[in-house]
């Protein structure tokens, strides 16, 4: 048994600890919102965030999630209440065919934990996943975006 | 316009009581009419089966809201939403109140066509209007009788029909309702009265794409599913020859091994397990021959295969066989769709009926498929299609959809099955690699005299599964390797096309814009060198070519407005430099204006400026997303991109090794301008794709005097 | 609030039966076994300088030296090639860093590498293009090492799983296993331990 925390709630699988945990949320817990692009840490579509870090679950074994606390999109935050990240990529109209984006927002709130306001380079080294569709210029502005949105939060608090 | 009354068809919903407009209409009419307008103009896709059958378009409950079921798919290019706007226009409901989701082919509405070639919008402007218009109307006679006042005298306003001083929603008004008069086909709007069509709405499944919503085939699930594995060659030409299973047999989770004539699956319990079997299976794949890229490249040459003149103006052949002929030639490679969602399918096939849900863009010809590989009739397969992740041609072939109704109907349960990434790569339909011959004669002014452009291509459309065999014989040259391979400069009084084409070992087929994106290249760097060698500035030297019709005028008014935007320079700022091309694909030109810099070896795209005139655009905001979605797309394969043949297999596997375009790549200004130069919306999702790599090209040679003719770009 | 919610799911699941990680030399590497193949040594010198040799042979391998990058670009592959999407030395700090694709051990799934405390040697101890004289008075500069003794670095070198991990190095993307470093472990571990107690002399040629 492997115990973890997903978006608040403590579950327990009982899993191979080796399978690795974007299976385990995809297939076993049917959180479908974190995606399968490769399977090989290449594209980031399935990057989630554990104990806070942005993680590659294609490529993380699930036994290493035991005991931490695991966000997904769909944790991140909801059309009621979203996350920075969520509205600014809402407000630019950032999407396309849309199956790259929950891993590029989910990177892009890790980069905001870290670096409240990133610079162009900042950006560039840290959004390293693939869009097909082209939506990086568009993804640039609402990353900025939602760096404002926070700062203002924060101000406004 | 007369209706038939018996295509209306009512039918009890969660909700409530709905009704559904059935409308055989648009087969007889003006989606057929349109389609065959769009054969007539050789630029256009021009394949449809029968759309004789009754469609089904709109779903109305009684909390008043309207369910548009879509027989195109939306892949990310937008037109869901253009489809909502057109929609919300002449039912008159707010965009919030209409929802739009993809028809299932057991509602009825199933297009013949596959969704792409940027058809979509275009194809519905009128048809997708005048079915609104007929609706809201029906809505107001009926609306009309519950309120107890003549039609007449009633209005519809944001869903809600109102006269004598009362109202009623849609959704009371279609309560009970079993008999609708089906008013005559009403005059469209105005388009000075649009509330939504031409606005920049934004995009309808934008929250459910940011929330993380199930909505693609790879989230799709039924209960009691299994998981299914297809064992596929990894060679060129490697043909199924029997496997041996005997590790399999009995491994944890292995529920059943299916071997068919053609191909070997697996199905398990779950995903992990059946991956793990695929692995100890051992099948014998013959091959003939071992291939390599020099192989293909020696293939795909002008002066090999099949040729045909595609165009011919005046006597080139005449004018070239003379002295001072320039020539040059260009070359691009094998390129990979690598959109981010694999190709999957779920399949339940049940003793009398089957149930399929998928990505796909060929809706209509994947159930054809899996209901005769199934023997079933296609009446009793549904397709589920879902939202796309990613499509660009690549889901034209649904062999997958196969696959899994087999593995189904074998094991009686739903099974799930997809493409694993290094297959996505391998086993991919790529964009065939090409060739291009130029030669062009400057007369004593430094107008061009003669000028040929003679490419060589593998398949696009040839031997598609969508064109019948036949198509080839009809049509003499791929009319996919012809995207943007005619000169567009009518004024020069010699010109023609020459297209060569030969089918390579592997499957090569659409890729967004087909040929567009090479022929472009090619051509556009052409025009750059001559004008150089004219000594002229090289946008007045396309001015001065262009013939004096709407197409010339139209190429015209975009050039000059992309020059003006980008205040075009011609002269290089020590590292930096414009460089500039244009091309006109499926009617719709477009301009780009890039602006890069060149470090040590690395070429960088700082700016593009674009303009594009569509004819029309439905949503601006989303046609500035093709254009700047088209932009990285096509600077990714013009710089990047490369598949290469290694012993016989096709690699790379992965992204990474398979170069693309990542955000540090990407322009960090696009400067977009979209000209409504017709009234009427053309082709949106492709067209912005030609210019780009010459445009770069074009700058690259400013700074650094080297003329790259071969993709990706890459300086000595 | 923290809600409880117990999960069972016995799937089963079934771990990759292959033996993904098995040896494999090249003839060439089997060759540089035998040349360096145990043989009368006349001098402590001389054994001295087989065992650096042979140290040497494993931390010029690209297993060593693609984490030891002199241009803050860490190299993949047999092929030294730069690590793809452009990973540099600025991502270690950075919320894209070397954890969010490689975990503690290497992962046959994805074919990514793993092993505790993955990362980038730190910057002084830049090892690529450089000598094995070069490399070697690096190691033992205690500027450089850490203040690192030879003891600490012969506890290093023949301890850290990281270093180790150079023997089980796991498959890449496709399944296939990596090249191990042309020496095995225990004559490794062997010779550091050697050359180390017999005073870590550099060679000056």
């Amino acid at each position: 048994m492997i115990s973890f925390t997903i978006n608040g709630q403590l579950l327990m699988v009982d899993v191979e600890g080796d399978t690795p945990l974007l299976w385990v949320i995809r297939d076993l817990l049917d959180m479908k919102g974190t995606k399968f692009g490769c399977g090989k840490a290449a594209c980031g579509a399935c990057t989630i965030h554990v104990d806070g870090e942005a993680v590659r679950s294609c490529s993380y074994a699930v036994k290493y999630a035991e005991g931490k606390s695991i966000t997904t999109i769909e944790g991140l935050g909801t059309a009621d209440n979203p996350h920075p990240v969520q509205q600014a990529w809402v407000e630019e109209v950032v999407p396309q065919c849309g199956y790259c984006q929950p891993g590029f927002m989910m990177a892009t709130a890790a980069l905001l934990n870290k670096n409240p306001n990133p610079s162009d380079e900042d950006i560039d080294k840290n959004i390293i996943n693939v869009c097909r569709c082209g939506t990086y210029y568009r993804m640039r502005k609402a990353i900025k975006k939602a760096a404002e949105i926070n700062a203002n939060s924060i101000t406004n608090s | 316009m007369a209706i038939s009354r018996r295509k209306f068809v009512v039918r009890t919903l969660l909700g409530g009581t709905g009704v559904m407009l059935g409308a055989a209409y648009l087969g007889r009419n003006s989606i057929r009419r349109s389609i065959y307008e769009m054969a007539e103009s050789p630029d256009m896709l021009s394949y449809m089966g029968d759309v004789s059958d009754p469609l089904m378009w709109f779903e109305i409950s009684n909390d008043n809201k309207v369910v548009l079921h879509s027989p195109k798919v939306e892949m990310g290019q937008g037109s869901f939403t253009s489809m909502v706007q057109m929609a919300a226009e002449e039912l008159e409901m707010d965009i919030e109140q209409i929802s739009i989701v993809h028809a299932e082919t057991s509602t009825g509405n199933i297009d013949g066509m596959s969704t792409g070639g940027s058809t979509t919008v275009a194809g519905f402007w009128q048809p997708l209007r005048e079915l609104s218009a007929t609706m809201r109307e029906m809505l107001k006679i009926e609306g009309a009788k519950k309120l107890g006042v003549e039609p007449g005298d009633v209005k519809a306003n944001r869903g809600t029909i109102s006269g004598g001083g009362k109202s009623l929603t849609y959704g009371e008004i279609v309560d009970g309702v079993s008999d609708w008069e089906i008013p005559e086909t009403p005059v469209l709007k105005d388009p000075k009265d649009f509330k939504f069509i031409g606005k920049p709405i934004r995009r309808v499944d934008v929250e459910d794409k940011v929330y993380g919503t199930p909505m693609f085939g790879m989230d799709a699930s039924m209960p009691d599913m299994l998981y299914g594995a297809v064992v596929r060659p990894d060679r060129i030409g490697a043909r199924y020859n029997g496997a041996d299973i005997s590790k399999v047999e009995g491994m944890p989770g292995v529920v059943k091994i299916v071997k068919e004539d053609d191909f070997v699956g697996v199905v398990a319990k779950s995903l992990v397990e059946a991956e793990n079997a695929k692995r100890v299976i051992k099948v014998d794949w013959k091959t003939d021959r071992n291939w390599q890229t020099s192989d293909i490249e020696a293939a795909i040459q002008v002066g090999k295969g099949d040729s045909m003149v595609i165009q011919k103006t005046g006597d080139t052949e005449g004018a070239l066989d003379s002295e001072g002929v320039i020539m040059a030639e260009y070359k691009s490679p094998i390129g990979a769709h690598a959109q981010l969602e694999p190709n999957g399918a779920v399949a339940h096939v049940e003793s009398d009926k089957a149930t399929i849900i998928m990505s796909t863009q060929v809706i209509n010809m994947t159930r054809s498929e899996v209901a005769e590989r199934i023997g079933m009739d296609a009446e009793k397969v549904n397709i589920v299609p879902t939202y796309l992740g990613g499509g660009f041609g690549r889901r034209l072939h649904t062999p997958n959809a196969m696959q899994a109704a087999v593995m189904s109907k074998a094991v009686g349960k739903p099974v799930k099955c997809f493409f694993n990434r290094k297959e996505e790569f391998q086993k991919d339909t790529f964009r065939p690699p090409t060739h291009h011959q130029l030669k062009a004669k400057l007369d004593d002014n430094g107008n061009i005299e003669a000028f040929e452009h003679s490419f060589a291509s593998g398949d696009v459309m040839f031997n598609s599964a969508l064109v019948p065999g036949f198509a080839g014989t009809v049509l003499g040259a791929d009319i996919g390797a012809t995207r943007g391979a005619r000169v567009q400069y009518g004024a020069i009084p010699n010109h023609r096309a020459v297209s060569w084409h030969v089918s390579l070992p592997f499957a090569t087929s659409w890729w967004r814009s087909l040929g567009l994106l090479a022929n472009t290249f090619a051509i556009e760097s052409f025009m750059d060198e001559l004008a150089i060698k004219a000594g002229k500035d090289p946008i007045q030297f396309r001015l001065d070519h262009l013939q004096d019709d709407e197409a010339g005028r139209r190429l015209k008014t975009v050039i000059e407005k992309a020059r003006d935007m980008a205040r075009y320079q011609d002269k290089a700022n020590g590292n930096s430099a414009m460089g500039f091309a244009c091309s006109t694909d499926a009617g719709t030109p477009c301009a780009h204006v890039a602006e890069v810099s060149v470090e040590g070896k690395e070429i960088k795209v700082n700016k593009v400026t674009c303009t594009m005139d569509p004819g029309f655009a439905v949503n601006p905001d989303q046609v500035k997303a093709q254009c700047e979605g088209s932009i990285i797309m096509g600077m990714s394969a013009s710089m990047f991109e490369r598949m290469y043949v290694d012993d016989s297999q096709l690699r790379p596997t992965i992204y990474g090794p398979y170069k693309m375009a990542l955000m540090r790549h990407a322009p960090k200004e696009i400067d977009v301008e979209i000209i409504n130069g017709t009234g009427k919306p053309g082709a949106v999702g492709e067209p912005p794709l030609g210019p780009i790599g010459a445009a770069i090209a074009n700058a690259v040679f400013r700074i650094t005097g080297q003329r790259l003719r071969e993709m990706p770009l890459t300086l000595a | 609030m923290k809600k409880t919610l117990f999960l069972t799911i016995a799937i089963g699941i079934m771990l990759t039966s292959i033996s993904w990680v098995t040896a494999r030399y090249s003839a060439e590497e089997l060759s540089i076994e035998v040349m360096t193949e145990p043989k009368e040594v006349n001098s402590t010198q001389e054994e001295s300088e087989i065992a650096f040799n042979k140290m040497m042979d494993v931390l010029t391998h690209q297993r060593c030296i693609n984490c030891h990058p002199s241009d803050n670009v860490p190299k993949q592959g047999e092929d030294r090639h730069p690590h793809r999407f452009g990973i540099t030395r600025v991502n270690s700090m950075n919320a894209t860093n070397c954890n969010t694709c490689h975990q503690a051990s290497n992962n046959d799934y994805s074919g990514v590498p793993g092993a505790p405390e993955w990362s980038l040697a730190p910057e002084k101890m830049r090892w690529e293009g450089l000598s094995r004289i070069e490399i070697a008075q690096s190691m033992m500069n205690p500027e450089n090492n850490g203040n690192r003794t030879p003891e600490d670095v012969m506890h290093h070198l023949t301890e850290h799983e990281l270093v180790l991990w150079a023997w089980e190095p796991g498959v890449d993307a496709e399944g296939n296993p990596r090249e191990l470093p042309p020496v095995p472990v225990d004559e490794y571990i062997e010779a550091v331990k050697t050359w180390i107690e017999l005073g870590a002399v550099i060679p000056t040629e």
